[in-house]
């Protein structure tokens, strides 16, 4: 019997940028054209394929495809609500991310193992986004580790080279830690999918010491690509990876792999009664805030416009989890919500990093004075990503914020409304400075190195179109998504679907 | 069991004939191997079909007589010798830069081929004695090939091998003095727990780890695997190792009295832990491309003799299959991995693991197979290795009181992690790339990047395999 299409489907979001990605790899490095064909043709047909599982989804079809792998664990690729969040913010900054690149690395050798690479990534991200059971997400975790590591060291200098192997450590360390947790998961109840509520309830009473230890392993595993303290280290030291890849690491693929995972640990696999139950949410918890205000902290320190953006995803990522670990269901969607958001503001915050460095080897926070006259149109998508990032409505981070408190005030713990206070003001003490900057402050007799790419000019010929459009993309996008949020288009409505679904049971 | 035969008699013919003639011809001996691998898997056909079969050579039944048994698992392992012979006669035969391309390195790889198969088929003390000798010998002779420079670690291995061989035949001398049969399904049947037993099984145990380098009586492994010519250490570490942990595994799970074989089971499962950590650590540190290649080996028999002695131990017949998948998956993994290890090493004139800088530019495809063989010793899913882990470790989550040996898992992936990796980090370091003395030879490279490729593609059968491993273990 044929398989039906629905069957396939998930299966053809994967494949839509592995095929492409390897039939890269072959390619000379003067092909330019054929690149780029594959590349974009790869993400349009990705964009098509998730636009028709979206629309499947709405019509109540369940995509889902099943290979025997082993005994009581098959792999499963299947659409849930959850998954196709994060499969639809992947593949559409993948999307603006891969013309960023293009732009970015015009003229760069290695571009085909770039792009090979930034193709098998992303086919992993989503492959973990769509896995429907823990051994399938182990798999898709592991390979997205493999995929990323020649991305981080592309650079080959030694200072990549060390970031390399720190990611690698932390990385493949807690990947190791997620074997464990799984295999142990898999001893006392097999992998059946993804349910929403958790499948592990009637285990609870007799197993409370393998729970609570599969449960510490895999949140452990997971923490690190999600860069709780203090497994966090590797990810400012990735920040040496070019800029594209930066955008990618911090707003989809890496780190939001991680959250996402713990976001599947707590809902679909021990179910939230379960980790009240065995009292592991408090601990989670903790570490969530320590690392919103640590990342704060470390972020305030940094000198370079990188660096404080890398210590902002820590301390921001980290809402996800703590959203989780409310165990509440308007923390849920907060968390979920922003999921989205953070992916939606921090990834226009890189591309502007980026945008900077390439046109005027701006690197360094002091060197941004003045620099919204001679770039106004990445210094308003900057301005966008930062006042998200703070909270101001209506940028797509109020939102998150604001489920967040909800979520703290329903669950009862106060204290998680001063952290999101304090971490709101951290947010305002690292970020305004550089909005002031930016605008305010006399700009330089001349740039540190003006490379004049685009026109050379302040307006639509800033920098290269390659680079700028996608940032005002991703940046009407983070502004669309928080005007819009009440609509039935907006990520908040699709997160309270997901949470619907998981708190009904 | 003609066709069983069959896969024994080609390689053994072919190379007598090779000898006879004093030709060194490749092809002969590549057409004898693909003859045997299709001989070897109508063997494992019929044998699945039909049941386990049984000839008694020169038509003498036991205990005068020795026989042959052919089971499912010594034919999957036929299957399993002939493809990694045949993967690396196509090596040998193509590389420009391998040591072995017109040298007695044919006729020997067909006797020791043929000495291997004679040793899956037995079911016999003494025969596996003589298989042991053969295989050991034919083993020293292609770790000579590799020129005077080799004959130090040549010499260790030969004395070494015989000592194991002397241990091992005064066990068996033991048991056949106690029994008078040396058959193993008859001695199953008659072992006693008594003091000559326990000596003779001891001994024998001492002889086959020798002989399996399993820690902690290792040490004569890494430099006759590192020192031999490269398509030589694929075989060493693919499948001369295996042989001898084949009957250490036969027989504690068939002869040896159940309470002696449990707390030998212990014991062998600490020697594993301490073969993971130890070689791991060796590995890590190590200067040189092979010898990190070899103590990998070391670490990775390792897990073997943890599900070995594991599975006496708890008398678990799940781990059967968990000991049988890491053999199988270590053995392509590591053809893979000494060929591109070999390859590079040739291609950038250097030993050192330092002359792999840059390599991902210089020799793409031998780094990258170096790098998917090495996702399968790390236990990446969904590759082999992973499986092996994977059924390695349900059982030992089972009650907190085992978490200890999942702990040692762990650390043993996490070394085996920072040695593969710290070949590949450096091979992405783009600052001063290692110039090649010679021209990289392309399809010796991809010839090396097979196996691995296997060992990942079991992912697609794994569920069939897994079950039917349980199936003809137990």
């Amino acid at each position: 019997m044929a398989p039906e299409w629905t069957q396939l489907l998930p299966v053809a979001v994967v494949l839509s940028s592995l095929v492409p990605g390897l039939l890269i790899f072959t390619l000379r490095e003067h092909q330019v054209g054929l690149r780029t064909a594959l590349n974009l043709g790869g993400v349009l047909l990705k964009l098509l394929l998730v636009g028709l599982m979206l629309w499947g989804v709405s019509q109540g079809l369940s995509f889902r495809f099943a290979l025997p792998f082993i005994p009581g664990g098959e792999l499963v690729l299947q659409g849930d609500a959850l998954s196709l969040q994060f499969v639809a913010l992947s593949s559409i900054l993948w999307a603006a991310t891969t013309l960023y690149a293009i732009g970015y690395l015009e003229g760069a050798p290695l571009r085909s193992r770039f792009f090979g690479y930034f193709s098998l990534c992303v086919s992993a991200t989503v492959g973990l986004a769509l896995a429907g059971n823990l051994v399938t997400f182990l798999l898709f975790y592991e390979l997205l580790t493999l995929a990323t590591f020649p991305l981080v060291v592309h650079r080959g200098t030694p200072e990549a080279l060390r970031a390399g192997r720190m990611y690698l450590a932390y990385t493949l360390g807690g990947g190791a830690l997620v074997l464990m947790g799984a295999a142990l998961l898999h001893l006392l109840a097999g992998s059946p999918d993804f349910t929403p509520g958790g499948y592990l309830a009637p285990l609870v009473d007799d197993n409370r010491a393998g729970l609570t230890l599969a449960f510490a392993l895999l949140i452990a595993g997971l923490g690190v690509k999600a860069a709780l303290i203090p497994l966090h280290s590797w990810l400012p030291k990735a920040m040496v990876a070019p800029a594209p890849v930066s955008a990618l690491l911090h707003a989809v693929a890496v780190v939001k792999a991680g959250a996402f995972g713990i976001v599947r640990v707590v809902y679909d696999v021990f179910g939230v009664e379960p980790v009240a139950l065995l009292q592991l949410n408090e601990p989670l918890l903790w570490l969530a805030a320590a690392t919103i205000i640590y990342g704060s902290l470390k972020a305030l320190q940094q000198r370079e416009i990188k660096k404080r953006l890398a210590f902002s995803t820590v301390s921001q990522v980290s809402y996800i989890t703590l959203g989780v670990a409310l165990l509440g269901p308007i923390g849920a969607i907060g968390a979920l919500v922003h999921l989205v958001h953070q992916g939606l503001m921090k990834i226009t915050l890189f591309f502007c990093a980026g945008n900077f460095a390439e046109t005027l080897h701006v690197h360094r926070i002091r060197e941004m004075d003045g620099i919204g006259r001679r770039m106004p149109l990445t210094m308003a998508a900057f301005t966008v990503g930062a006042l998200g990032m703070m909270g101001v409505p209506p940028i797509a981070g109020f939102i998150s914020k604001w489920y967040l408190g909800l979520g703290a005030l329903e669950t009862e713990y106060y204290w998680v409304l001063g952290v999101l206070v304090a971490s709101g003001l951290l947010n305002a003490a690292y970020f305004l400075p550089m909005v002031y900057r930016g605008w305010f402050a006399p700009p330089p007799e001349h740039w540190p190195e003006d490379t004049g790419l685009g026109g050379g000019r302040g307006g639509i010929r800033e920098t290269h179109w390659m680079l700028l459009w996608p940032t005002l993309f991703t940046a009407a996008l983070a502004l669309l998504a928080g005007i819009l949020a009440s609509t039935g288009i907006s990520p908040l409505a699709w997160a309270e679907l997901i949470v619907a679904r998981e708190f009904e049971s | 069991m003609t066709l069983a035969l069959m896969s024994l008699l080609l390689p053994l013919a072919s190379a007598l004939v090779l000898l006879v003639l004093r030709a060194r011809s490749p092809v002969l001996m590549i057409l004898a191997t693909l003859g045997s691998l299709i001989a070897a898997a109508g063997a494992l056909y019929q044998v699945v079909d039909g049941g386990e079969q049984l000839l008694a050579l020169g038509g003498w039944e036991p205990p005068l007589g020795i026989r042959f048994r052919l089971t499912p698992l010594s034919g999957l392992l036929l299957v399993f010798t002939a493809l990694i012979h045949l993967l690396v006669a196509f090596y040998a035969a193509a590389s420009r830069h391998s040591q072995t391309r017109h040298t007695d390195y044919w006729p020997l790889s067909g006797l020791l081929h043929a000495s291997l198969v004679a040793l899956w088929l037995s079911n016999d003390l003494f025969n596996w004695y003589v298989t042991l000798e053969l295989l050991g010998l034919v083993a020293v002779a292609l770790v000579t090939l590799a020129g005077p420079k080799a004959y130090r670690a040549a010499m260790r291995y030969l004395i070494l091998s015989l000592v194991a061989s002397l241990f091992y035949l005064l066990g068996v001398a033991l048991l056949y003095g106690r029994y008078g049969v040396l058959d193993v399904a008859l001695l199953a049947s008659l072992t006693e727990a008594d003091a000559t037993t326990h000596t003779a099984l001891l001994l024998m145990t001492l002889g086959l780890m020798l002989k399996a380098a399993l820690w902690p009586l290792h040490l004569w492994l890494p430099p006759a695997h590192a020192g031999a010519p490269t398509a030589v250490s694929a075989l060493l570490s693919a499948l001369v190792v295996k042989g001898p942990l084949f009957i250490l595994w036969l027989i504690w799970s068939e002869i040896a009295p159940p309470a002696l074989a449990r707390d030998m089971g212990f014991i062998m499962a600490l020697a594993g832990v301490a073969a993971l950590l130890s070689g791991g650590w060796s590995a890590m540190r190590t200067p040189y491309i092979k010898t990190l290649v070899a103590y990998s080996t070391v670490a990775q028999l390792g897990y073997a003799l943890m599900a070995l002695g594991l599975l006496l131990y708890w008398e678990l017949p799940e781990l059967h299959v968990a000991l049988w998948l890491f053999v199988l998956s270590h053995g392509l993994a590591k053809v893979s991995m000494f060929l591109a290890a070999g390859e590079m090493q040739a291609t950038l004139g250097s030993k050192r693991i330092s002359a792999l800088t840059g390599a991902t530019q210089t020799m793409p495809v031998a780094m990258f197979a170096f790098a998917v063989a090495g996702g399968s010793l790390i236990g990446l899913p969904p590759s082999g290795g992973f499986l092996a882990k994977w059924l390695l470790l349900q059982p030992l989550f089972a009650e907190p009181a085992n978490w200890f040996w999942a702990f040692a898992v762990l650390l043993g992936t996490l070394a085996s992690a920072v040695y593969v990796f710290r070949v590949v980090a450096l091979a992405f370091d783009r600052a001063k790339p290692t110039r090649p003395d010679f021209d990289p030879h392309v399809l010796a490279q991809w010839l090396a990047l097979i196996p691995a490729l296997l060992v990942w593609g079991m992912a697609l059968v794994s569920q069939p395999l897994i079950l039917w491993l349980t199936g003809v273990t137990h």
